[in-house]
């Protein structure tokens, strides 16, 4: 993983410094409330429902087992012993002190971390796929790439004061893990018709209150311009995206008001006056950042293990653990393995300090100290051998990590909701936990197979709901709790948005209404094999809302 | 006409808190229970003894709500302010140990 330089270091010491002095003079009167507001909100720092609430940065959702330890301490010394993963793959602490955010910062720096442009009109952190360099479908690892961006993009002086909030994602691999096609700005590795490898881009994809799926603006960018690229878009959003009208002000709406033929053509004259400029990425730029992401030294081994297959065939519960939540690695003999953060005991990503220290041991013990969180709210171990997954296993199991249900329907995305969120309108937490607890049983979740359920507690969707199979959106109506049920959507290299289906269903309803959905699911498949998207597809929303409102 | 109470932020912790007013003299508890309701005249004491605790740098941003009065005391009358008087409605992850390990 990238290391910081002595300047790195440096930088991140001075603004620490920084914000301990806008602390002081904010906590001695010197700064009132509106002038101090803006100086938290570029170091993550929210005054939400209950407390303030710090988003910590977790660049393309890779962490070193010691980031992993300091995440832990700081929940345990300055919080309240847990954490909660995002969907944008960072972390969030619900109830830290005013007084104490300048000492987390200092201990977050000291292991190369830090909140800053985790929130304001900024670029925020870059996401990717959280099995980069692992996995068997990727064309090239997308790490270094983001880590270019994370460079160009912290403390960008053009792009400080954007019109809103922007998020970059990339992807290098042929599945789409990191839902690009629903981020400000999605990159995607691919190969040309010459062989050569490069980006394509999409723009204007965003959920919120007017889900889009991102416009290909460039169906073939050289990587060496990836910097120059990325420059004109923000350019052209900064000179044009609406200042005047919050919920126009995301570029997906520039885009779709300027229309996708124009927008392309306005990036493009930007581009031709930059794209010789300093960031045009030479050789010896890629082969530097390069060097941060080399493959560890594997072991050679085989790609077989007799413990690891008698234990198989033995016990049903590793088996069923291997199916769901182990993936194949690239290199023989490893697994990817996937730390489920969804039971019906804690809220969906949230991980408590005592399990983020175990995780950090296991991580150093099976998988060469790294750990990565997922857009989905999981964790993932991406280096662990074949021969160590039964041991790696029980420890799971015991640590309550190891519920076979990746990409499964008690897999679900939640936002904090109303019980955390200033801004949620409905609680989603306790939706989820309803959810989990009434399909909770294993040849259930096995027999409905891949599927998506992701639940916001308002319009502003950091629940992903739009781009759920079953997504399901909180409201308030009249004072009264209700959740809208949308089917249809996904996140993946098929994205789209899902179709609200009727009526909203009240708090004590919507578990039976997901329940009426995969039913109808289930006796309208045309085989097992056949994914609910795939079914909905086919049928159209007629059997689902028939079922559903008679 | 609604009975209201002043809520706010506290500047160092963030911590929810409502305001009291006993002969005049204004404090904040986190116990909702123990905030001042009133309307007319006395709402308006509290709006000012509010903004004055937030131009003293002991609040953020204070507000009014409206309250019900039962048995045990006020109580919000909206689901957004019972969830801020109580606290999340869903149990918190517990750790069970209290010293770190985070390498030196």
């Amino acid at each position: 993983m990238y290391q910081y330089s002595e300047q790195d270091h440096q930088l991140l010491l001075e603004r620490v410094e920084q914000f301990r002095g806008q602390v002081q003079r904010r906590l001695s009167g010197q700064l009132s409330e509106d002038e101090f507001k803006h100086q938290r909100l570029r170091n993550g720092l929210y005054l939400q429902l209950h407390a303030y609430m710090l988003r910590v940065a977790i660049p393309y959702g890779l962490l070193s087992s010691d980031q992993m330890r300091t995440l832990a301490h700081i929940a345990r010394k300055y919080d309240k012993g847990y954490g909660h993963f995002s969907t944008r793959q960072n972390i969030q602490y619900n109830w830290p002190k005013l007084e104490d955010v300048p000492d987390i910062l200092d201990d977050l720096a000291s292991v190369e971390m830090h909140a800053i442009q985790t929130s304001g009109n900024c670029i925020r952190n870059t996401t990717s796929d959280p099995l980069a360099g692992v996995s068997r479908d990727e064309l090239e690892d997308p790490r270094p790439y983001c880590e270019l961006i994370r460079q160009w993009s912290t403390f960008h002086p053009e792009f400080n004061f954007l019109p809103r909030k922007f998020k970059i994602a990339v992807s290098g691999a042929a599945h789409d893990r990191a839902a690009v096609a629903v981020h400000d700005i999605g990159l995607r590795l691919i190969k040309n018709a010459e062989g050569e490898t490069g980006f394509e881009v999409h723009v204007g994809g965003g959920l919120g209150r007017t889900p889009m799926i991102g416009k290909v603006i460039r169906t073939f960018l050289p990587k060496q311009d990836m910097l120059t690229y990325l420059e004109a878009i923000l350019r052209v959003y900064n000179l044009l995206g609406r200042r005047d009208n919050l919920y126009k002000a995301r570029i997906k709406i520039l885009v779709h008001e300027t229309g996708e033929e124009k927008f392309r053509e306005l990036v493009e004259e930007e581009w031709q006056k930059i794209k010789a400029s300093g960031l045009f990425l030479r050789d010896e730029d890629l082969t530097w950042i390069k060097g941060f992401f080399k493959d560890p030294e594997y072991e050679t081994l085989p790609d077989r293990d007799a413990e690891f297959e008698n234990l198989l065939l033995s016990n049903a519960d590793f088996a069923r653990w291997v199916d769901k939540n182990v993936e194949l690695h690239k290199q023989s003999g490893y697994r990817i393995v996937y730390l489920s953060l969804k039971t019906a005991h804690q809220p969906p990503g949230d991980v408590t300090a005592d399990q983020m220290d175990a995780i950090a041991d296991l991580s150093d013990r099976y998988s060469l100290g790294q750990i990565r969180t997922t857009h989905r709210q999981n964790l993932v171990l991406s280096d662990v051998r074949l021969q160590d997954l039964p041991a790696l296993w029980g420890e799971l199991t015991a640590l309550d990590l190891a519920t076979p249900n990746y990409n499964h329907v008690t897999d679900i995305i939640s936002c904090p909701g109303l019980d955390y969120c200033a801004l949620a309108t409905a609680r989603s937490i306790p939706i989820s936990q309803a959810l989990t607890n009434r399909f909770d049983d294993y040849d259930y979740v096995n027999d409905l197979g891949d599927i998506s359920i992701n639940i916001s507690g308002c319009i502003n969707a950091c629940g992903h709901h739009h781009v759920a199979n079953i997504g399901i959106l909180g409201v308030n109506k009249k004072g009264i709790e209700v959740y809208q049920l949308t089917l249809g959507g996904s996140a993946r290299e098929d994205a789209s948005i899902g179709k609200i289906i009727g009526p909203a269903f009240e708090a004590d309803q919507i578990v039976d209404a997901v329940s009426d959905v995969l039913a109808v699911y289930l006796e309208n498949r045309e085989d097992p094999e056949e994914t609910f998207l795939a079914t909905y597809r086919r049928l159209g929303e007629a059997p689902f809302k028939e079922r559903l409102y008679g | 006409m609604a009975l209201q109470v002043y809520t706010a932020s506290l500047l160092k912790e963030g911590l929810v808190a409502y305001l009291s007013l006993e002969d005049g003299s204004p404090s904040w508890t986190a116990d909702i229970r123990q905030a001042t309701a009133g309307h007319g005249e006395l709402l308006d004491s509290l709006k000012a003894a509010a903004e004055k605790s937030a131009q003293d740098n002991l609040v953020v941003a204070p507000y009014a709500i409206d309250v019900l009065e039962t048995d045990a005391g006020w109580m919000a009358s909206t689901k957004r302010e019972q969830i801020r008087a109580e606290g999340p409605t869903i149990r918190l992850p517990q750790d069970k140990s209290r010293e770190s390990r985070r390498a030196a």
